[in-house]
Parts: structure tokens; sequence; C-alpha cells
């Protein structure tokens, strides 16, 4: 006899059943727009770091992040840009600077190291760059910012 | 035996070194631990009368949170997956050659296979980690949540430490056998040179 | 206690009390690498029969054990053979010596009879060199299977002889330690006080050129072969010579009693360790009051 039919998982026909999209808004632009603009901004953050104003290039490139589903290309860029200006701060800048950005930018500033920290190959950083942004950033915006970073269901 | 002791004092040393390293590590497991462990009682909303850790059985994403990965480099990482009830913490301990692969293993195993009395630690790890632990929210509740963080923080302390002087005392043990062997062997063909 | 006796105890501590005080007896034990011995008195309380059992006893006699057990124990080797044994002596304790200090001595040597047997090969070996000495060529591969998968092989040069050990490290624990252990042996040469040791060389998996052609040799993970280059200095003298060889031959045994020595070791340190870690823990439980609770009758509540 058949069995296959025990396999299918009824609970997807359930017309309460939560789907992926309901956990959050979804971001209204279009993929392509996502990382026309990712790229522009890239550009803004060179110009920027050249000026040396690195509290102005983070809060460029943490501002209106990528984030969902299909935009996968502009987020590893973003991450690239970011893991730059994280890498050519020098360490006894980083309180300061992480004091200038706002609460909203300190969320994603954490979202974006622990996916550094989760990345499975390293790429050109350091893992103790990282762990030493995360130690500043826990140190000013506390453990609440880590607590937003795991319920925020908008990945970077 | 001069010799030995040196190189016992040198690693000793390293470690502690080591252990400055180590902080900003176990700094951001410290708090993301932290942050992690703020769970409550919650029964299923799949089965009736049922009531287990979320993150294990996985039927409802809305109550599953981001996983978080905290690591130094590509050997040595901790994973925290927090849920509603509950929390597993998954560890990669460093393993620089074969032969501390092997005392890892053989230690984590030796400590998993005492699982009812480590009561929130996991009879097996997590594929691709060496141990987890499952911390529910009934483990939260009897016990004081910055004791747990702090048990957590000492394992991976100790376990590093407890590797390397391990791995030490097999060597100077080896070295210690294969002296004393040659010598008997050696002592005698001496005694021969002498003889003739 | 670092390094191995070749004399069985049982055999030394027994043969001792029965020359004090003869009595009857039956005892069957053991030895390293499956050696069985058989000591009973089966015709009369002062006549002793010791039997041994061992793997390779058809190598042996074919590289002379016979001839090195009859110059050692003389008469005493018994012209029967005990059913399932290889070699049977018989040791009458009237004839034995009376003072205490030979009588030591007697059993002494009565306690080496494996030790002994696996003599043979070496000597034979020894002798082989000396004739080649002034030739050249080599002497014949002697093989003695000793263990089900583990040999020793022995090879008389001109110059030197080699002696070669084949060991199985039944788990990976085992390779693992036994590699470190092994590389020490090699290392350890280089220190000055025992630089007059014989060489030792290790190879893992791969079978050294001497014994490459032998069939039947495995070739996996978990086998290990030791080399040891002795020079007539390690046996030009009759005494060093049969240190070296006593020592030589225990070389299997002793290796492997260390790794488990080590794996013990480990164990404690272990149970050590997670005894700590469970001290840790327990810090992390708060205390449940424990108080006693009564209702107004005077019965005990017991939570549940």
């Amino acid at each position: 006899m058949d069995g296959a039919f025990r396999k299918i998982d009824v609970d997807q026909y359930d017309e309460d059943v939560l789907h992926e999209s309901e956990l959050y808004d979804a971001d209204p632009r279009s993929p392509a727009e996502v990382l026309d603009d990712v790229r522009q901004r890239q550009g803004a953050v060179r110009s920027l770091l050249a000026k040396n104003d690195i509290s102005g290039a983070l809060s460029v490139i943490l501002e209106n992040a990528p984030y969902g589903p299909n935009v996968d290309d502009a987020k590893n860029l973003n991450l690239q840009t970011l893991l730059t200006v994280l890498n050519t701060t020098k360490s006894t800048d980083i309180t300061n600077i992480i004091k200038t950005l706002s609460p909203d930018a300190q969320d994603t500033l954490m979202k974006y190291l622990y996916k550094g920290m989760g990345l499975p190959g390293w790429g050109d950083i350091s893992g103790s760059v990282l762990l030493g942004w995360h130690e500043k950033l826990t140190e000013v915006a506390g453990v609440g910012c880590i607590v937003r970073t795991m319920t925020d269901r908008r990945t970077v | 035996m001069v010799s030995i002791s040196f190189f016992i004092q040198f690693l000793l040393n390293n470690i502690y070194i080591q252990s400055n390293v180590l902080r900003p590590y176990l700094a951001a497991v410290r708090s993301t631990l932290t942050a992690a462990l703020t769970l409550e009682n919650f029964g299923s909303q799949v089965v009736e009368r049922h009531n287990k850790p979320e993150v294990e059985v996985a039927t409802s994403k809305e109550v599953l949170l981001n996983p978080l990965t905290i690591s130094r480099n590509e050997n040595e990482r901790v994973l925290i997956e927090p849920s509603v009830n509950s929390i597993r913490l998954s560890i990669k301990i460093k393993q620089a050659d074969e032969i501390e692969r092997i005392l890892c293993n053989k230690f984590t195993r030796f400590m998993m296979q005492r699982a009812e009395s480590f009561i929130v630690l996991r009879r097996k790890p997590v594929p691709g980690y060496d141990i987890s632990f499952l911390i529910t929210n009934t483990h939260s509740e009897t016990m004081l949540k910055h004791k747990i963080v702090d048990f957590i923080i000492q394992f991976m302390e100790e376990v590093d430490k407890e590797i390397s002087e391990m791995k030490l005392s097999l060597n100077a043990r080896a070295r210690i056998v294969a002296e004393s062997y040659l010598t008997a062997v050696s002592v005698q063909s001496l005694k021969t040179i002498s003889c003739v | 206690m670092i390094l191995l006796e070749s004399h069985n105890y049982i055999i030394q501590t027994t043969i001792l009390e029965k020359l004090q005080k003869p009595g009857s007896l039956d005892v069957v034990f053991v030895d390293f690498d499956n050696v069985r011995f058989h000591l009973s008195t089966p015709q009369k309380k002062t006549l002793l029969v010791l039997s041994m059992n061992i793997r390779c006893w058809d190598e042996l006699v074919q590289y002379g054990a016979l001839d090195v057990l009859k110059r050692e124990y003389g008469s005493l080797v018994a012209g029967y053979v005990e059913p399932e044994y290889n070699v049977s002596l018989e040791i009458d304790l009237e004839q034995a010596p009376t003072d205490a200090e030979s009588r030591e001595a007697f059993a002494t040597s009565l306690s080496l009879l494996k030790r002994n047997a696996l003599a043979a090969p070496f000597e034979l070996g020894f002798t082989t060199q000396k004739q080649l000495e002034n030739s050249s060529g080599q002497g014949d591969l002697m093989q003695i299977h000793y263990r089900d998968e583990e040999a020793m092989y022995i090879q008389a040069a001109p110059d030197r002889v080699t002696v070669i050990f084949s060991t199985v490290f039944q788990e990976e624990t085992d390779r693992i330690f036994g590699k470190v252990f092994l590389q020490e042996f090699v290392d350890a040469r280089r220190q000055p006080s025992i630089q007059n040791a014989p060489q030792v060389l290790y190879s893992s998996r791969d079978p050294p050129l001497e014994i490459r052609h032998v069939p039947g040799l495995r070739n996996s993970e978990d086998i290990g072969y030791v080399t040891f280059v002795l020079f007539p200095r390690h046996f030009g003298n009759p005494s060093v010579a049969s240190a070296t060889i006593s020592h030589i031959q225990l070389f299997r045994d002793y290796l492997h009693y260390h790794i488990k020595c080590s794996k013990a070791y480990m164990h404690s340190r272990m149970r050590h360790r997670v005894s700590e870690f469970q001290k840790v823990l327990n810090r992390a439980k708060t205390e449940v009051a424990t108080t006693e609770r009564k209702t107004a009758s005077g019965r005990t509540m017991v939570s549940r």
C-alpha cells in the first residue's frame, strides 16, 4: 500500500499558518534597486574615508541597510564595505565613533558584527577586529542591543 | 628534567598570555549569552499539552530567534540559538593537531556521558561543533542566571587549558619513557666498551 | 615502575615458596603476549612441572630455542610435553640447591623461561653477524609471529643486527599516543648521555625496506614499524648481549604498557576536571528552602 500520503505536511494547508513574509514588513524596493543603492553608497563611503570621516562613513553604510530575501548580493557588498571601514579604524577611536552613531545605526552595526563572525570563510578580516568592536559596542549600547539583534527579523 | 620543567613553565606563561588574548572572545560570549538567557515557560502551539524546548523541536517559527555566531577564528566558534523557552549553545574547541583533536574528543565525550549530572549539557553536539549546552526556562528558574553564564565561561576557559596540559603531560611522559628505556640499553653498552 | 622486568614474578615466588615448603599445587597463569604457563605437581609434592605455551613456538624451535633451553636448564627440560603446551620443565625440589643464595638464583633462572625461549633468534642473529663479519651478504630474515597480528623480524648483516617490530594500535587514541611515544624514542637519542643506545627508526603504515618483500604485511593506518639497529657494542660481550636481549624483546609490551598508563592518567585527570566543573555548576543552583511544613493537625506536607 502506498504510504506517501502520510508524509504530507498537512500543517502547511492550515489557514492560520505563519509565513516567513508575515514576520516583518518587506522592503518596498526591488532587489536591483537595493543593489544599485548599495553601490552608490560604497562610492560615498570611499570619499568619506578619504576625508577620514569614519563615523560619517559608518552612518551611510548602516542607514537603510538591505534586508529580507533575494538581496544576498547587496547584503554581501554592504558587509564588505563595512568590514573595510572597521578594519581601517584605530582601536582607540572605536568608542568615540560608536557614541556618535544613532541607536538604530548601533543596532544595525551589531547585526553586521554577528554576520561577519558567522561567515564560514573569513576573507581579509581577523576575528579580533570584530570582537574588539563587539566589546566596545556592548559597552556603549548595552545588552539590549544584542537582544534587538536576536529578535529583529529583518536580518542583514 | 630541567629542560622539561622549563618547557612547562614556558607553556604556562603561554596559557596566561593566551587568556588575555582570549578575553574579548569570552566577553562577547558572556554578553551574548546574558542577552539570550531571557526565557519563559512556553507550551507548544502545535501539540496540546506539550511543553518542549522550542529550539529543539522547531515547530513554530515565530518563537525561534536569530542564531548568533561568535568566533575568534575558523576553529574557535560559539553558536547561540535562542528561542522563547530555551537556548542552545554550541562550542567548537580549538584543535591544533591530531593529539589535541583526540584529547578534545575524549574530554567532551567523557563530559557528555555524564550529561544527567550536568543538567544543562546536551548529550550530543550540534553538527560542526564539539559540545552543546541546552538551557531551558526550568534551568533559568532553578538556577542563578549569572552563575550559569559563569559556568559556561569557566568551562570555555579551562577546557583549552586542560587540553594543552594533557598534551604536555603526554609529551613529558613519552620523553621520560623513551629516555629510561634507551638509557637502560646504553648503560650496558658503555660497560662493554670499558670491558673491551 | 618505569621499566618492565623480564622475569615472571609468579614463577619466581611460587618456586621459592615451594622450595621452603613443598606442597601440591596446580596453577595456570599468563604473561605478556598471551604466553600461558601451567605449574603443577601431577605425581608427588616434590616434583613440580612447569609448562609453557607460546604462540610462536614452532618458529622459535626453528631458530634454536630448544638448544638455548637445554643450555639454560640442562636436564630439567622434560622428555615429554604436557598437552596444549609447547614445552615442559620438570623440577625435582629434592635435588634443588640448598643454600639461600643459589636457591634465589635457581628460582630466578626458572622464571626467565619465556625470556630464554624468545632469546634464541637474537642469539642466532648475533652469531650470524660474527660469521658474516669477514664476508659480505646478509643473514636470513627471521620472523617471529609472537602475537596474532604483530611480529618481530631479526636480520643479521656484516656490521649490525636489525630488529624490526610491527605493532598494531587497536584504536585511534592508541595510534596517536603511540606516535608521540615513538617520536620521542627517535628524538631521545640526540641526548649525549644515551648516544650509545641502539638507533631507533620509526615508520607508520609503510614497512621498512628490510621486510617489504615479506608477504601478508598489512598496509593500514593502525600499524607501526619500529626498527632497532644493534651494533656489536650492544652484544659484544655475553652479559651485555643478554641484557640487550631482555630489553629489546620487551619493547612492544613496554610501549603499549605506557600507552595504557597515559590513557589511565588522562582518565583520572578528566574525572577530576569534570568534578570541578560540576562544583561550578552546582554553585549556580539556588538553595531551596527545606523547612518542614506541617498542617494544623500535625501532618507533614510533602511536595510532589
